[in-house]
This record gives structure tokens, sequence and C-alpha cells, in this order.
């Protein structure tokens, strides 16, 4: 047994084993009453320290906008302005002719003004996080604190912190780092969903137990069962390392009473691609095309869009690439296309709400490529709609295909019709799952939105994370309601959310009647194992069971009943 | 030289991170003393970003500008092209 075993929710299937490194630990300042300061040597150590902090700033600036992009880099340009304020010099200069060594004068000169904004709303009190980042960093420089570089950490470090940011994240390494620990964040969390596409162990939402983890104290990182174990003993390390997961399946599974499972990845670059195929990937069941749309001044020509959707394409010659069209506003921004600042974003004007008005530009543009792209790549096209709530906005994105291919006519370029289909990620598609599917091929059910919205319960927000589970009934009865509409119509359905790539539930989702399972990339092994391991009679009873359960308890009782 | 200039913000966002980082620069690139207000409120040292931020201003907020010194006109026309200019396009 470990020495202590910490509880948080788990966000790759994976175990790690490794050091821990914290990652912006606590700076000790000086004795604040230390009677021996030189006031004029503090004054020159804080200008010291203001040079040294700026100069950080403005090549993490310029290494920002040339990895991530020019809108992320600009907050390093507010950075450099707290850092230069008047008015915190002016409260610096006040502590240390009162005193007060350097790093406390700047820790009190930061501290009403990280309070203030702290209790206002919104956008404002991220100027909160900023004044901290600044402070910190004068404080680090000051106590001569040492600098974790993320991209840069010993062979089997554990890096465990308060939250990790997705550019913090994006840092970590999977051939060195054996994991990710932090205080904040849900399954759903950014840090957890790169976690998965980096295959890297990763527990969060620990919570302040965390915080009594020592640097250098060897841990186990369980992503699968949520733990943080200190001090694991042999039998846990030897179990940690020896999981590197399923073994590739290359062929198509199905399970042992012979039920097809198709098994696909969540891509959302292409260089992640050819990383999908050689995981075993049966094609790609969720292509997000918002990476084409990002880290640039202006939209991507018809062109671009078309190059990309067919190298999916020629990825997977003998699979199937699902499109899903532009999916932004809720929390995916885009400088150039003016979103509006709203109070319920996700209740907001996004997925299809956009491509319909005000992005229909955009959206013409998308569909073009994709009728191109269809009739040139080696693979099959899938295009579906996000975030559909009505019969109404369907039609309208099925008249705006049928617009793009009247101009590719004019045009006389070539052109497929690829197949079509609608996300099931609103209460209202599911009412209306018959309707959808009778208009379509296919439905594709998003069980990240659909869970959020289904338990009205913030996908971001910790604080509900419990409610943020989608083995919940009513999430499971509103699947099993959609996959049942679209199999009266003749159209098969997919999953394309979180719970798709969790083998504990591959059973469950078999049995519910899914036709495609679509995750990240690093659990395919797995689920196609899973798939091949069940039998889909079994299975089919045990999800009669499920969805006529009363409580998630109950839910999962029919899961690990074995 | 004194002169004063009310100014209605365009920027979706209000004085965010961007714009209030260019607008703290437009005052430190200019020899003059510059005071900004929201309406009914006093007014703060429009060179300190902490100040400018704790405003909160929003689109279609108005914003009194007060400025005094030798480069009062360029700085209060600097300001008003960084105050009306939508986020996207700003450069800084």
């Amino acid at each position: 047994m470990a020495d202590r075993t910490l509880n948080g929710t788990g966000a790759t299937p994976r175990s790690g084993l490794g050091t821990v490194v914290w990652y912006d630990p606590e700076i000790s300042l000086p004795d604040p009453d230390d009677a021996s300061v030189d006031r004029a040597a503090e004054t020159a150590r804080f200008e010291d320290a203001v040079e040294t902090a700026r100069a950080e700033l403005e090549a993490e600036r310029a290494a920002t906008a040339d990895r991530v992009g020019e809108e992320e880099a600009a907050v390093f340009d507010a950075h450099v302005k707290f850092l230069e304020d008047p008015t915190i010099a002016d409260a610096v200069e006040t502590g240390i002719a009162d005193g007060l060594p350097a790093a406390n004068a700047v820790d009190d000169a930061f501290g009403d003004h990280i309070e203030q904004f702290e209790g206002m709303d919104g956008r404002m009190a991220e100027r909160a996080d900023d004044l901290r980042d600044v402070r910190d960093r004068l404080l680090r420089v000051l106590t001569d604190g040492e600098r974790v570089d993320l991209g840069d950490l010993p062979e089997g470090s554990v890096v465990l912190a308060e939250r990790l940011t997705p550019s913090d994240t994006a840092q970590l390494d999977p051939e060195t780092v054996a994991g990710f620990a932090t205080v904040t964040g849900g399954r759903t969390s950014h840090a957890a969903i790169f976690a998965r596409s980096l295959a890297l162990p990763a527990v969060v939402g620990v919570g302040d137990a965390l915080d009594d983890v020592s640097e250098g104290a060897e841990v186990v990182v369980d992503g699968d069962a949520g733990t943080l174990l200190v001090g694991p003993d042999g039998a846990e390390r030897e179990a940690a390392a020896a999981d590197t997961g399923a073994a590739v399946v290359e062929k198509a599974v199905e399970t042992t009473d012979g039920r097809h499972v198709e098994v696909a990845a969540n891509v959302g670059r292409t260089e992640e691609l050819a990383a999908a195929a050689d995981r075993g990937a049966d094609g790609v069941g969720l292509f997000r095309t918002e990476f084409l749309f990002l880290d640039r001044e202006s939209p991507p020509s018809e062109d671009e869009q078309y190059e990309a959707v067919r190298e999916a394409l020629d990825t997977f010659p003998d699979g199937r690439v699902v499109v899903r069209t532009l999916d932004i506003g809720g929390d995916k921004r885009i400088p150039y296309l003016n979103l509006p600042e709203e109070s319920n974003p996700f209740l907001g004007e996004r997925g299809i709400r956009r491509s319909l008005d005000p992005d229909s530009d955009l959206f013409g543009t998308q569909l073009r490529a994709l009728l191109r792209a269809t009739a040139d790549g080696a693979g099959e096209l899938a295009v579906m709609f996000p975030l559909v709530a009505t019969v109404d906005e369907l039609d309208a994105a099925l008249d705006a295909v049928d617009a793009a291919a009247a101009d590719l006519d004019d045009r006389g370029v070539d052109y497929e019709r690829p197949s079509m289909g609608v996300m099931v990620e609103t209460p209202s598609a599911v009412f209306v799952a018959d309707e959808l599917a009778a208009r379509v091929d296919f439905l594709s059910i998003g069980t990240n939105d659909l869970t959020q919205y289904v338990m009205a319960a913030d996908r971001e927000n910790e604080r509900v994370d419990d409610l943020h589970d989608p083995t919940h009934p009513g999430v499971v009865r509103a699947i099993h309601r959609a996959v049942t509409a679209a199999h009266e119509e003749d159209a098969w359905v997919g999953m394309c959310g979180e719970m798709a790539g969790n083998p504990d539930l591959t059973e469950l989702l078999v049995g519910l009647g899914l036709d495609e399972l679509s995750m990240s990339a690093v659990t395919i092994p797995d689920v196609k194992t899973a798939v091949a391991e069940t039998a889909y009679s079994t299975a089919s009873e045990r999800a009669d069971s499920a969805r006529l359960a009363a409580t998630r308890s109950a839910v999962q009782n029919t899961i690990h009943d074995t | 030289m004194t002169l004063e200039r009310t100014v209605e913000i365009v920027p979706e966002a209000g004085l965010h991170a961007r714009p209030a980082a260019a607008f703290v620069e437009a005052v430190t690139d200019h020899e003059a003393e510059v005071s900004a207000a929201k309406s009914g409120e006093d007014p703060v040292q429009a060179g300190s970003m902490i100040a400018v931020t704790s405003l909160g201003v929003g689109q279609g907020d108005e914003l009194h500008l007060v400025a005094d010194g030798p480069d009062a006109e360029a700085v209060l026309d600097e300001l008003e092209r960084i105050l009306t200019t939508p986020e996207e396009e700003l450069s800084a």
C-alpha cells in the first residue's frame, strides 16, 4: 500500500510513476523585520528585477506569437504594462523607505489591487490573475527562485500544480514527463483533454490535499482510478511502470457475437492524422475544423480547407472521415470573427447558429471545400453540423449545402455530396432526433456538451464536476433515445465525446447500440480490445438495466457488475 | 496647455487587456499628464495599467480625458484613435 492515496478525477486511462516536480512553487519571502535592510540596495534590486522580468516577458511574447498566435501573445503586453505601473513602483518605493526588503514591498504593493480585481465580475477578474502572474514573476526574480521550465524537465517527472493552462500543458513532453496532477480542474477541462491527446497520465481536481505532497516524492499518477499514490509500494510501482495500454489493433473489430463497431479518432490538427492511424483508428469520427481558423489574422481560403480535408481522406483511404463544420463561440474565440460578449456564451451564438448567420459566408466557403474534397479524396467523407437544436436549422444547413453545390456547378468544378449528419448535443436534438435522422445519414452524439446541457452543469466548473458525468441516468436515457430514433430512420449513430474513449464504458455504449465510437487516439487500442471482448447480447441486456436505473450509482453497478 | 475630450468606447470588450495596454503605452509615450474618468466617477491616472483597467469601461461607455502638457493634443488624438478602433484592427 502507498503511504497516502489522494483522490481526484482521472483524465487519461493511463498510469505513470515518477518524481514530483512542483510547478510554480510557493515563494518564500524574506523576514520583513530584518533590520539590516539596505534601502538603496533594495531599490536597485527592485529596479533590476523589473528589467529582468521585462526581458522575460518580451522573450515569452515572441515565443507565444510564434507558437500559438498573436492574440494569445497580447496578454504579455498587458503584463509589461502592469510591471511598469507607476502606482506599483510608488508603493514599492514607499515600502522600501519604511524598511521592508524589496520582495516584501512588491508583495504588499500588489496585494490590495489583486484583492480589488478578485471581487469583480467576468473578464475584470482575469486581471487579478494577470497581476498575480506579474507579482510572482517579480518575487521569483527577487528571491532568486528557480524557474521550472516545463519543456525541459528531468526524465520521469510528475508535475504537480495548482492549475495548468493549455499552453503550460502543451509544453509537457510525454517522452520525459510521467504525468501530472492539479489542485483544480475537471475531466473535460482543457488541461485534461490535452493530457489525453498527449497520452499523458493525469489526475485533476485533487483539491488542497495536493499541496502537502513534497517536491521529490515518488508518486504514481493513476489516471484510470483518478488517484495519486504517494510513496507507492513495490506492486503499485510495477503496475504503473507496466501500464503502456493495450496493444494496437490494426483491423476493424467486432463483438464476440459478430456486431461490427467502428472505432475512430477525434482529430484537431492534420499533424494528428498519422498518429491516429498508427494507433489503429478505423477512420476519423470527429475532425474539428476550428484549428484551420486559429492562430491567424484572417479566415483560411477554400483551397486551404480543401487541402486539409483531402489530407485526412487520403490518410484513411479505406475508412471514413467525419468533418464537423466550424464550431466556434462558447469558449472558442477567434480574433477576426468579432464574437459577441455574452453573459452565457455556452447558451449563446455558437456552432451552427453562427454558421447560418452571421458567418454564412465562411460556412459557404467551408461547404464548397468539403464538396470538392469528397470528389477527390481517397476515403469516404461525412459532414456534420454542431449544436443543432431545431429541424429548421438543419434544413437551412442542408439548403446551404445545395447552394454550395450550385456555386461549384457554376464554376464548373468537380464535386460530390458527402453523407450528411447532425451532432446531438442539445436536449432539443434528443427530443427531435427522429425528425433529424429522417433528413440525414447519421447522428453523432457529442457527450461533453450533451452532458453539460442535460445536467445543466458547466463542464469547466469543478464545483459541479459530479453532475458532469455521462453515466447519470438522464444522459444515458438521452443517448438511448437518440440511438433508437436514428435506427428507426435507418441512420447510423456515432459518439464523439470523451465518454466514447473510456474503455470501462465500452460495453454500455455497444449495448446501447452505438455503431461508431470516436475518441482521442491514445485510448483507441484499449477501446478496440474492449469491443472485441464484448458480447453484444449481454451488453444489450446490461444497457437495458442501465437505462432503467434510477441513480448514477445504479447505472455504474450495471457497468462494474461482472 | 490643458485639453479635455470625451470619447465613446468602440472595442467590444471595452478597455480589456490589449486596448488597455495600447492606451497606457500611448500615455507614457507622450509628454503630458493624462487623467481618465467614467461619467460621474472620479478621474484616475491614465498612465497606470491598474487604474485604467479598474475603470471597467465597456463598449458604448463614455470616457472623459483630461491632458495637461506640451503633447496634450497629440496624446488625446492617439487615445481617441485607440478607443474608437475595434480590438482586432488595433496594431500595438
